[in-house]
């Protein structure tokens, strides 16, 4: 059998996806602290140690993300744009529009039948259109980033904000803090502001159904419902959709290996 | 007997108030708070207190500024781009472009013959406003009165790559942590600043002479970089942020010469005066 791995080295966290040709056998999350070198040295390991696999087991590494280049262990380097779609294709076949909310972006990629990317677009780098604005509002609120979603759907009365702006939006979230808001109706309102950002992005490329959420984002069930909310329709969020890319990695580090050996067999 | 008018300018961060009969009789300059017409009321009673004057003393009151709505004794609202360009039109008559950079916008503006041309702003992005600066001077430890100064020492200039403040804010907190001097980063971080303001004013197509008004204005580091943007001097009011409160005032003043001229009566707007709830 044949292992491969998937190292994503993102600027907020690195995921390890360590594949055997049908399934994951492991992965691995750590934010990316001090250099991206260590970081993906310690993931790596750590990914390697969960699947039982040392480093000589590991046919190809493919290396993605904004600090791919620092992977010691790398075969190969994908743009994580491929591999992300390599990996909602594979997760769900039928998806040809995925939303990725990182912690300093927003993406939307289009996918053909074959799970190809065939458009892709990026938020300008403003706080307010990715996930940013969550960690700065929570911290306003004092409210852990794991707690915002389930708190946000237990509001009743929604506080929109009138500011699409991550900055204004802190000092708007505080006066509403200071007038008695409630923190569950202020994070519906700011649930509210991104997902209608994340639609006017996704409408530039024209949604076209299914739809995947991927990236941290995704973990925000906050957010995934207003989304579907404001786009009308259902979402197809992955069980971990943090490591979506460096699944998506693995994927193509796996198809060389099969494509070498049939080189060398055939 | 005189006649004197007053500007009451309430700014997201800044209210000011300025009492005029020629020259300025008296201005008061305060934060913002969360209550406008408590706070209207407060600078306006400080501001007569400093000129000696009654309420009933004033002929005429223009309120501008984003909470002008909020100024209860006010006999006329005015729209800031309006009184930012009579209070220019004043102060500094050669003056073509006006840049106004606020606590939380900012502004261009187009003069021909004191009247406004056109105009641009931006209020909707902390990034290229007073705010941005304050968000970074916090993050290095820098008071906001000082980041200007400070960044005229830097030995080189530090390129900030992020636009959002808040990305920038991230930006320089780690290049702080790689050891990069203070100085450097600020005298990126008033290029950046520099740039976005320039480039959204040069949608106008800037004509010189330029003023900087508004609490921007006040900081060194931000008007040379603009010079250097803009590669010639720029015009700075001896106080620019009362910019707006005096050009209401005379604005104000406007209105009633205009009344006078045209032989309408002013009981109208004394009987206003009267009624104002102001020392209730």
């Amino acid at each position: 059998m044949v292992h491969v791995a998937g190292v994503d080295i993102g600027a907020a966290f690195s995921k390890v996806v360590v594949f055997d040709g049908s399934k994951v056998i492991s992965y691995y999350i750590a934010p990316s602290s001090g250099s991206y070198k260590d970081t993906a040295e310690r993931v790596v390991a750590e990914a390697l140690a969960k699947a039982g696999l040392s480093a000589g087991d590991i046919a190809f590494t493919m290396a993605t993300g904004y600090g791919a280049a620092n992977v010691a262990a790398r075969d190969g380097v994908a743009s994580n744009i491929s591999c992300q779609g390599r990996g909602v294709g594979y997760l769900f076949p039928s998806v040809r529009t995925v939303v990725d909310v990182g912690g300093q972006l927003t993406k939307v990629l289009k996918l053909d039948d074959e799970g190809r990317v065939r458009a892709f677009l990026q938020s300008e780098r403003c706080a307010a259109g990715s996930g940013k604005v969550l960690q700065v509002i929570a911290r306003v609120l004092q409210v852990d980033m794991e707690e915002i979603g389930a708190l946000s759907l237990k509001s009743r009365k929604r506080i929109d904000f009138n500011t699409g702006c991550a900055v204004f939006a802190e000092t708007e979230a505080v006066s509403r803090v200071a007038e008695g808001a409630a923190k569950e109706d202020i994070l519906a309102g700011l649930h509210r502001a991104l997902a209608a950002k994340i639609q006017t992005l996704v409408e530039r490329v024209r949604l076209e159904p299914d739809c995947a959420l991927v990236g941290g984002g995704a973990r925000d069930i906050g957010l995934v419902k207003s989304i579907e909310e404001v786009m009308g329709l259902k979402l197809l969020v992955p069980e971990e959709p943090r490591i979506v890319a460096a699944l998506g990695a693995a994927l193509i580090a796996e198809e060389k290996v099969t494509s070498t050996m049939k080189i060398n067999i055939g | 007997m005189a006649d004197f008018f007053a500007g009451v300018d309430i700014g997201s961060t800044m209210t000011k108030v300025a009492i005029m009969d020629g020259g300025i009789v008296a201005s008061v300059i305060g934060p913002t708070g969360p209550e406008h017409r408590k706070l209207a009321n407060k600078v306006m009673g400080e501001a007569l207190a400093k000129a000696g004057l009654s309420f009933d003393e004033i002929t005429y009151v223009v309120a501008t500024g984003y909470g002008r709505i909020n100024v209860p004794f006010a006999d006329k609202q005015i729209t800031e781009i309006s009184c930012h360009a009579r209070g220019i039109g004043s102060l500094l008559p050669a003056a073509r472009t006006v840049i106004d950079i606020g606590g939380q916008d900012s502004k261009g503006i187009k003069l021909k013959d004191g009247r406004v041309v056109d105009f641009v702003m931006n209020d909707k992005c902390a990034a290229g406003t007073g705010r941005y600066l304050e968000v970074i001077a916090e993050a290095l430890g820098v008071a906001l009165d000082e980041i200007g100064r400070r960044s005229l020492e830097a030995e080189r200039e530090v390129a900030i790559s992020s636009t959002c403040t808040v990305f920038a804010e991230q930006e320089v907190v780690s290049r702080l942590a790689e050891g990069i001097p203070v100085e450097d980063l600020l005298a990126g971080i008033h290029k950046a600043i520099a740039t976005r303001v320039y480039g959204m004013v040069n949608r106008l197509k800037i004509e010189r002479e330029v003023a900087i008004t508004g609490g921007g204005a006040k900081n060194i580091g931000l008007v040379k970089a603009l010079e250097a943007k803009l590669g010639f001097q720029v015009l700075v009011p001896p106080e620019p942020l009362l910019t707006g409160a005096i050009g209401a005032a005379l604005l104000g003043r406007d209105i009633v010469e205009e009344a006078v001229q045209s032989g309408l009566s002013l009981t109208r707007s004394e009987r206003r005066l009267r009624e104002a709830t102001f020392f209730s």
